[in-house]
């Protein structure tokens, strides 16, 4: 479970995260929406424990800088970062010897970078691949984890189709696993089949949260809420 | 070209106004503007002449070698399509705006030239340093000036004939690329040939590097040729070398002209890469010698194979110097200690024949010190802080930052071993003298990236540059000052001892720089904490 409370983040007198309350429960998508410079990556990174920020931040009830948290937290960040000089398959095994992780980890990252079409690139350097492909290398070193909780930064950005449809299949495996799972994202369609929870985001602020079943009960259009939020907010700055 | 005007135009403007509203960064410039133009003033002024001054032949040699300094790498990069013209905004907007190529191409390297504008003013207080130490007269200081501007000019010039002459054309490319280094070499092989059949003294170095023959290699030569022809009033040096490269320059010219240029796609992908080396350099984040272009990289032996928690961080790092590198630890910084080491034991050796070995040591590891701070700037630990994997790993924050600078703490004692066990070979002395300049010179690698850290503490990851180095320098003064002082006083009062004066020196020093080392990593660990 991801518990995020009173989060607010400064850069000198701007103010990018402006208190911030929610929660994630094990087994829940929650996304964070929101045009570009809402907030929503600063958060992110916050609750990653990148940056430094005011308030609490919990991971399955561990202090979010603490090494309980890291040690089941996956975070993909939006732009890939591999290292230039280790292949791909090597950067499992650094991911598996830095988080001590225990035997059958080999197995995991086979069928990791064989979900990713990445297979055939075992043996490429990580300054060789796409962007693409590099994404993909984050997801996997992520996923290896076995993490509880996952945080995704603009995750389809740059990925092939195929790759967006066995990134979709494993979100909704690893929901039914229990995993809590926030996805900062400002396309909309590329969620809504499977967020349980949403959080718009505006001038670092949440304007509006909702919840699957509430949009559904009262008919709401998700992407209507998200214009009328985003385009009147705008209109007024 | 009326766009490309109004673009340049534009940025100027803006880069001054944006400076104007950042005070600190104002600041920095114009002390650093100030303080140049100080020494430029205070090194032209008249007065002040040494009682003797050095042999003019030096001047010959140092000017031959700035000037092969200055032409090789520019001509290099000519080499690899124009890497360095152009920006990643110039490929997006300018390749596919409607303006000849040729204009293209001209505001490239003219771009290029406006930035090596403050090297030229660097070697500006050079000149005056030349007239105090050599005794030369001002006209002859403005001329050694005029001929580096001479020689960036002609550089550019020639890196378009080269550029027109291999785009597209990796043959020709790989050819260039071994006749430019061809000249070095050449002018090295004939300054070897010279020692080894009068002799390795210094009156034979001196004689070497003002051999007539060596003016006859083209560019570098010609211009040093042309120079020192004037300086010494030499008319037919002067002729034939002015003639030389004024067909070079109209060849260029005519090449250029005729040329049908297709660069574009040679360009997109080195500026690429270019761009985002270039973003990372910015920020402080990835060491030069990181960014390998399109050089083959061996990969059989693969896998991390050691490490759990924070040490896999190191075994990676072992990894990846394994790949940057095939002797690892061993590199071109390796090298040129290696140089400077034996040429400071050789001169002071020959220059004072009477001078004890210890005192070649304690001289032998200033310099050396000196030298590795220009290789120490960024390790292994600094790229790895570009990245979120080390702030994400589940391990205490000190033995991460341990574990991270572990290969640039490792590096500079490996090369102390072998620049001063070389040394040592060559110039003899007390072996406790040369462990102990080994490990002194080492202790310094730890002090280096321990003001690294500071000042990342201090300033932060996204910090101005400028205000990082600044405090990077003072940082590195301040934590140098108490192991210095500390092994003079040492010296001071063991003065029985001082036929090991190195070592007396050294044995504080480095207990003082360790422990501050140690002290720091301490310290510091929150800055693992965040990526800010």
């Amino acid at each position: 479970m991801l518990n995020v409370s009173h989060l607010t983040k400064k850069y000198n007198r701007f103010i990018a995260n402006d208190n911030l309350s929610f929660i994630v429960n094990d087994g829940e998508i929650a996304v964070l929406a929101g045009p570009n410079g809402a907030g929503k990556s600063t958060a992110i990174k916050c609750i990653a424990g990148l940056l430094r920020f005011e308030g609490e931040i919990e991971i399955n009830g561990f202090n979010n800088k603490s090494v309980e948290a890291k040690q089941i937290l996956g975070y993909i960040p939006e732009i890939p970062a591999p290292f230039e000089l280790l292949t791909v398959w090597e950067h499992m095994e650094f991911i598996a010897r830095a988080y001590r992780l225990a035997d059958g980890w080999k197995e995991r990252a086979e069928k990791l970078i064989k979900r990713m079409e990445l297979d055939d690139k075992r043996n490429k350097l990580g300054k060789g691949l796409s962007k693409g492909m590099q994404q993909k290398i984050s997801i996997c070193c992520a996923l290896l984890i076995e993490p509880k909780t996952v945080l995704f930064d603009e995750p389809f950005v740059g990925l092939d189709p195929h790759a967006i449809k066995e990134l979709k299949a494993m979100l909704l495996e690893m929901r039914e696993q229990g995993i809590s799972i926030i996805i900062s994202t400002h396309m909309l369609d590329s969620v809504e089949e499977f967020w349980d929870k949403v959080f718009i985001m505006m001038n670092g602020k949440i304007e509006a949260e909702r919840t699957r079943s509430y949009v559904e009960k009262n008919g709401e259009n998700l992407e209507e809420l998200f214009f009328s939020i985003t385009e009147k907010k705008e209109s007024k700055t | 070209m009326d766009s490309i005007v109004y673009m340049l135009r534009k940025t100027v403007k803006n880069a001054i106004i944006d400076t104007i509203r950042h005070p600190l960064r104002l600041i920095l410039y114009s002390l650093l503007i100030i303080s140049m133009i100080y020494a430029l003033v205070v090194s032209f002024m008249p007065g002040g002449a040494p009682d003797s001054s050095f042999d003019e032949r030096i001047l010959s040699g140092a000017y031959q070698a700035l000037l092969y300094f200055i032409s090789i790498p520019i001509l290099l990069k000519g080499l690899s399509t124009g890497t360095s013209f152009f920006g990643m905004s110039d490929v997006n907007n300018i390749f596919t705006a409607p303006i000849s190529d040729k204009k293209i191409l001209v505001y490239g390297v003219g771009r290029q030239l406006a930035s090596m504008l403050l090297l030229v003013v660097t070697f500006g207080s050079y000149g005056g340093m030349a007239m105090k130490m050599f005794d030369i007269t001002l006209s002859n200081a403005v001329l050694l000036i005029g001929g580096i501007m001479l020689m960036l000019v002609l550089v550019q010039i020639i890196t378009l004939l080269i550029f027109c002459i291999s785009s597209g054309h990796p043959g020709r490319a790989g050819f260039l690329k071994i006749l430019i280094f061809a000249m070095p070499v050449s002018a090295l092989g004939i300054l070897a040939v010279h020692m080894f059949s009068k002799g390795m003294t210094l009156e034979n170095l001196y004689s070497g590097i003002t051999q007539g023959v060596l003016d006859y290699i083209p560019i570098t030569g010609w211009m040093h040729g042309l120079v020192f022809g004037i300086i010494k009033g030499n008319t037919m040096n002067v002729i034939v070398f002015s003639l030389l490269l004024a067909v070079l320059v109209l060849i260029g010219i005519i090449v250029f002209s005729n040329a049908r240029l297709d660069y574009y796609e040679d360009v997109i992908g080195r500026a690429e890469s270019y761009y985002e080396w270039r973003d990372s350099m910015r920020s402080g984040k990835v060491r030069d010698s990181d960014w390998m272009g399109d050089k083959p990289i061996d990969i059989k032996k693969s896998g991390i194979k050691k490490g759990k928690g924070a040490s896999s961080i190191f075994f990676k790092h072992l990894r990846e110097g394994s790949r940057r590198s095939r002797f690892m630890f061993f590199n071109i910084s390796s090298v040129v200690l290696i140089c400077v080491a034996l040429i400071t034991g050789l001169v002071i050796q020959t220059a004072v024949s009477s001078i004890p070995s210890t005192v070649t040591y304690i001289a032998a590891v200033i310099i050396c010190v000196y030298i590795q701070f220009f290789f120490s700037a960024a390790g292994d630990w600094v790229k790895e802080l570009s990245k979120p994997y080390i702030f994400l790993i589940p391990d205490s924050a000190v033995k991460k930052l341990i574990m991270a600078g572990a290969t640039s703490i490792i590096k500079p004692y490996i090369d102390g071993i072998v620049a001063f066990g070389i040394l040592g070979i060559v110039c003899g002395g007390n072996i406790i003298d040369i462990i102990t300049a080994m490990i002194t010179y080492g202790s310094f690698g730890s002090v280096y990236i321990s003001a690294n850290i500071l000042a990342q503490r201090i300033v932060g990851m996204d910090g101005n540059r400028g205000v990082f180095i600044t405090f990077y320098m003072s940082f590195i003064v301040l934590l140098m000052i108490p192991g210095i002082i500390g092994g003079l006083y040492a010296v001071s009062v063991l003065g029985q001892f001082t036929y090991i004066a190195a070592t007396i020196i050294g044995i504080p020093v480095i207990i003082w720089n360790i422990f501050i080392s140690f002290m720091i990593f301490l310290m510091c660990k929150n800055l693992l904490n965040n990526i800010e």
